[in-house]
């Protein structure tokens, strides 16, 4: 059994497209350790991105693999997946992926619909949620309506309301003011400390090392120290 | 299910693009088939009559009338011009229960020199009641003057040419075949395998043939069996088994159920082929919107994957969504089809002021399962598209 929550080994990804040829993540070997804080930083197009989305199964490897609590997640069925992807795994993303024609409210409640539970559970906690990040007017509201700052907000909270054992988090700051940043920031740290969640974090420099445990820097798909 | 019918109020005119497609296609089938059947069944049951008659008997070298007792006779049984053989009536039977074959009649063709008339006459004696009768020989239709056989012993209808050749007229009497016959009426029966100048009810001629057919013995007292066949598209295969089982027999017929055969098979084909053709052509439309629905709903899928939406539930909400397009179009297609046919009927609107416009009511659950088959199988490429691609790949675009 290994110490480690999340184990990247030998994992590349390589993108070909007009006879080009990408490597986007070349050959990584990781260890991650549960209630970690890791930042990955870098460079845009340094294979951050890439390597979170492989890292959380969402695109598969060309080359090794990644282990979540020793288990392979690219041999996992569909359905083995999806189902570490609903209960134990959160990810928020770079562009926030909300679903356009779908409420707020709504964009929130599609993470939790899987799970069959009861309406008035899902409502209780979304409200919680909304209610924290200063949300709770803008339930019917569409994405559309709301500036970049609160999207963000509606995909943490929709990557939060799951109460995930792992969060991969991609530029969770990225297109937010200082002050909702260290709002963003501090929810994440309250869960590592209160609620043992590992975080994975990737970052083109806007967060302050003094959140993370570990800092990795990505260039050319490679970490460099 | 709730986010379903969201996806259908959130897509509108996605999910009325869908749905007009199968209206579109079911209207189009239901029209075709209304316009198509009632014409084809008019056609078919009229091809399917035509030629459908043929004559049995066998020939001899010789007349039967005159080998067995070796006496000279002045006429023998013939058929089609050759001296044919008499047969036993048991051969009826056999005939009768040949699949495909719809009635068999008796005929009995003699021939004689007539003195009188100075020339060959021929004498049929027929089964009225018999469709076989009806188109190898004559029938009631065919009377153009005078009456019909009614049963009486003396009583004679003879060919409109005969009857011209030899000036003779309605209510005359003949002294042929020894016998004194009233003419009670004319026919004209057009050309036909068991032709005679004269016609009599076939037990009035075995009556004035008694002397003549020395020959005959108990149970044979007809030449010439009549045929008549359900269906002009099966007569080849009835000449064929009847060949078969009784090989000794001719078999004359006129080969005009071949291309009637021929042209019924065409007018079905047509019609089928057309309905094949729009429902392939539904498949791939409605496969076409399902799959660019699934590719533009490519993004919000893989959002909802990397969410924890597993493939089978999300498989679920394609095919019920195709499904309920499909259906609902299925039945605006049958509702508008329902109205347009009405009022095309009211206002006795005709296709190329010919062909009448007639719902075929059994078509419509037909139309529903067309429909709904095309709806699944039109979820069947997108579904393979879902579980083949990563959310990642799909949230990307990566395809």
């Amino acid at each position: 059994m290994s110490e480690f929550q999340i184990e990247c080994i030998s994992l590349s990804k390589k993108f070909t497209g007009n006879s080009q040829t990408v490597n986007a993540v070349d050959g990584i070997n990781l260890q991650i350790r549960k209630n970690e804080v890791v930042l990955l930083k870098g460079r845009s197009g340094a294979g951050k991105s890439t390597l979170l989305n492989l890292m959380c199964g969402l695109i598969k490897p060309t080359h090794g693999k990644v282990m979540i609590d020793n288990n392979c997640i690219n041999e996992l069925s569909s359905n083995a997946l999806s189902e570490l992807l609903l209960n134990r795994i959160g990810i928020i993303f770079q562009s926030f992926n909300l679903l356009p024609t779908y409420t707020v409210y709504e964009n929130i409640e599609i993470a939790l619909v899987p799970r069959g539970l009861s309406r008035k559970m899902i409502k209780e906690s979304i409200m919680s949620f909304m209610e924290q990040f200063n949300l709770k007017d803008k339930a019917l509201l569409l994405p559309s309506e709301l500036s970049v700052g609160q999207q963000q907000k509606v995909a943490i909270i929709r990557t939060l309301v799951k109460q995930p054992s792992i969060i991969f988090a991609d530029e969770p700051t990225g297109s937010v003011d200082d002050l909702t940043a260290g709002e963003i920031l501090g929810h994440l740290m309250y869960l590592k400390k209160e609620k043992q969640v590992t975080l994975v974090v990737a970052t083109h420099g806007n967060i302050q090392e003094k959140f993370a445990d570990r800092i990795l820097t990505i260039e050319n798909g490679h970490i460099i120290n | 299910m709730t986010y379903i019918l969201k996806e259908f109020r959130r897509h509108l005119w996605r999910t009325v693009a869908g749905i007009s497609g199968y209206m579109i296609a079911t209207l189009f089938i239901l029209l075709v088939l209304s316009v198509s059947r009632p014409n084809e069944n008019d056609s078919i049951g009229i091809l399917k009559g035509t030629g459908t008659h043929f004559i049995v008997y066998i020939p001899s070298n010789a007349s039967c009338c005159v080998s067995c007792d070796n006496e000279s006779s002045d006429g023998s049984l013939v058929a089609e011009g050759v001296y044919t053989l008499m047969l036993n009536s048991d051969l009826l039977t056999s005939i009768k229960e040949i699949e495909g074959v719809r009635d068999a009649a008796p005929y009995l063709l003699y021939r004689i020199f007539d003195e009188n008339l100075k020339s060959e006459v021929s004498l049929g004696g027929i089964d009225t009641n018999s469709i076989a009768t009806k188109n190898n020989v004559c029938t009631l239709t065919n009377l153009i003057s005078g009456k019909y056989l009614s049963g009486n012993v003396d009583e004679i209808v003879a060919e409109e040419s005969f009857a011209k050749a030899h000036g003779l007229r309605v209510g005359d009497t003949l002294n042929v075949y020894a016998s004194k016959l009233k003419l009670a009426g004319i026919v004209n029966s057009g050309i036909k395998p068991g032709k005679a100048d004269l016609y009599a009810p076939i037990e009035n001629v075995r009556t004035i043939l008694k002397e003549r057919m020395k020959c005959i013995s108990p149970g044979f007292d007809m030449n010439i069996v009549l045929v008549e066949v359900t269906d002009a598209r099966i007569q080849n295969r009835v000449i064929s088994q009847l060949k078969e089982k009784m090989s000794y027999l001719s078999v004359s017929s006129y080969n005009c159920y071949q291309p009637a055969s021929e042209v019924m098979t065409i007018m079905e084909g047509t019609s089928t082929v057309l309905t094949i053709l729009i429902f392939i052509f539904l498949i791939i439309f409605s496969a076409k919107t399902q799959l660019t629905s699934l590719m533009e709903r490519f993004r919000e899928i893989g959002i909802l994957k990397s969410l924890g939406w597993s493939n089978s539930k999300l498989s679920f909400q394609i095919l019920f969504i195709s499904i309920i397009q499909s259906l609902t179009g299925a039945l605006l297609g049958v509702l508008f089809g329902l109205l347009l046919i009405l009022l095309m009927k009211n206002y006795q609107i005709r296709l190329f002021n010919l062909m009448e416009f007639q719902l075929q009511y059994n078509s419509i659950p037909v139309l529903i399962v067309l429909s709904l088959t095309g709806g699944l199988i039109a979820s069947v490429f997108p579904i393979i598209k879902l579980y083949s691609t990563k959310a990642g790949d799909m949230i990307n675009n990566y395809m």
